[in-house]
């Protein structure tokens, strides 16, 4: 299964468990950011970074690239892979 | 391009770039065919004048690069080990550092020379990349690659001494600007890996401020934030952006949920 599928699913459980997340676009232009968003289901927030300035705040040297934050806004994990990325999720949710 | 995608979950590391991370696998797959393609089109192009002869050497050293993996494959699927004297990669080695020595100073040498010294390494022939290594002079337009071997194969061995020093004489001593700035700014990386962060602020600054307007400097200043304020446990930077449906979205709010970022492109 491809990556947006699985992130898709990761979505769709954990939604409603106190999990947000969000989509930044490096993307200059938004028409083929909202065809994909559309086609592939992505119903998580979208937002386009079209100057870079979200992906610089974070040094994101290439894409995809996860961050995964804890319930403090604090950097859990960086660069995480998609395959760890549930794992880790239900890590977090057990702490405050 | 080889690098791996490891750097989850530990602090201070440098991230790698990701898209190679992610091409490596799919390289492995493409091999069959290449074994039984590669190299018949080849001998049909060099017959065509139109190619400029150095693409045609270019092909050339590929394909026998391809070939030595195609090789080194099937040695390891039929039980072969890294440290065998019949490992393919010894007699590959051997045939592109002959294709140096024939043909000094072209940008199929710089691939030919740079192989050479992977394969070596790659199957833990660390003296003998070494040895062939010291005979390159800080001139050789080979280093642009050569680099990036010696880069990876202290990133295999976790043992970047040798990797710095020649890094360093390269910083000072080559006459390419280019390689002179990569080399400086491969130095960061090399300490950042070891986990030496004082001397990875250091490698980076001087690349931010010897080359500043350039896309390495962009990048080494990059680097330098993120050691300053991206490190596991760190409050992650805030931002607040509206969605590509128009609505409000702010880092802040999310206090008390676990938050996923994921940068992403369509491109």
């Amino acid at each position: 299964m491809g990556e947006v599928p699985l992130l898709k699913e990761l979505y769709d459980l954990y939604k409603d468990q106190g999990v947000v997340v969000v989509g930044i676009s490096l993307d200059e232009d938004l028409k083929p950011v909202q065809e994909m968003v559309t086609s592939k289901g992505m119903t998580w927030p979208q937002v386009q970074d079209a100057d870079k300035s979200v992906r610089k705040l974070f040094n994101v040297k290439g894409t995809p690239f996860y961050y995964l934050l804890d319930k403090r806004g604090r950097i859990a994990a960086k660069d995480i892979p998609m395959k760890k990325l549930g794992g880790a999720i239900d890590e977090l949710l057990k702490k405050d | 391009m080889t690098t791996q995608k490891t750097t989850a979950m530990r602090a201070g590391t440098p991230a790698v770039p990701v898209k190679t991370a992610r091409f490596a696998g799919s390289v492995l797959g493409f091999t069959l065919l290449l074994t039984l393609t590669g190299l018949l089109p080849l001998t049909a192009r060099s017959q065509n004048t139109s190619v400029k002869p150095d693409d045609r050497e270019v092909d050339l050293v590929q394909a026998m690069v391809q070939q030595s993996k195609n090789e080194a494959e099937e040695f390891t699927k039929s039980g072969g080990k890294a440290s065998d004297p019949k490992h393919p990669n010894l007699k590959w080695a051997a045939k592109l550092w002959s294709y140096r020595r024939k043909h000094p100073g072209t940008p199929a040498t710089t691939i030919a020379t740079a192989e050479a010294l992977r394969l070596l390494y790659r199957v833990d022939r660390i003296s003998e990349m070494k040895l062939k290594t010291q005979t390159l002079k800080l001139t050789d337009p080979a280093w642009k690659r050569v680099t990036y071997v010696l880069l990876a194969a202290a990133n295999k061995a976790k043992d970047y001494s040798y990797f710095i020093s020649k890094a360093e004489a390269l910083a000072h001593g080559a006459v390419d600007t280019e390689i002179k700035a990569r080399a400086r700014f491969m130095i960061g990386e090399a300490y950042w890996r070891k986990g030496d962060i004082d001397q990875t602020r250091i490698a980076f600054q001087a690349v931010l401020t010897q080359y500043p307007e350039t896309a390495l400097g962009k990048e080494a200043e990059g680097n330098l934030w993120e050691i300053e304020f991206l490190n596991l446990g760190q409050p992650a930077p805030l931002f607040e952006r509206n969605t590509i449906n128009g609505d409000p979205i702010s880092l802040a709010g999310f206090k008390g949920k676990v938050v996923v970022l994921k940068f992403w492109g369509t491109y």
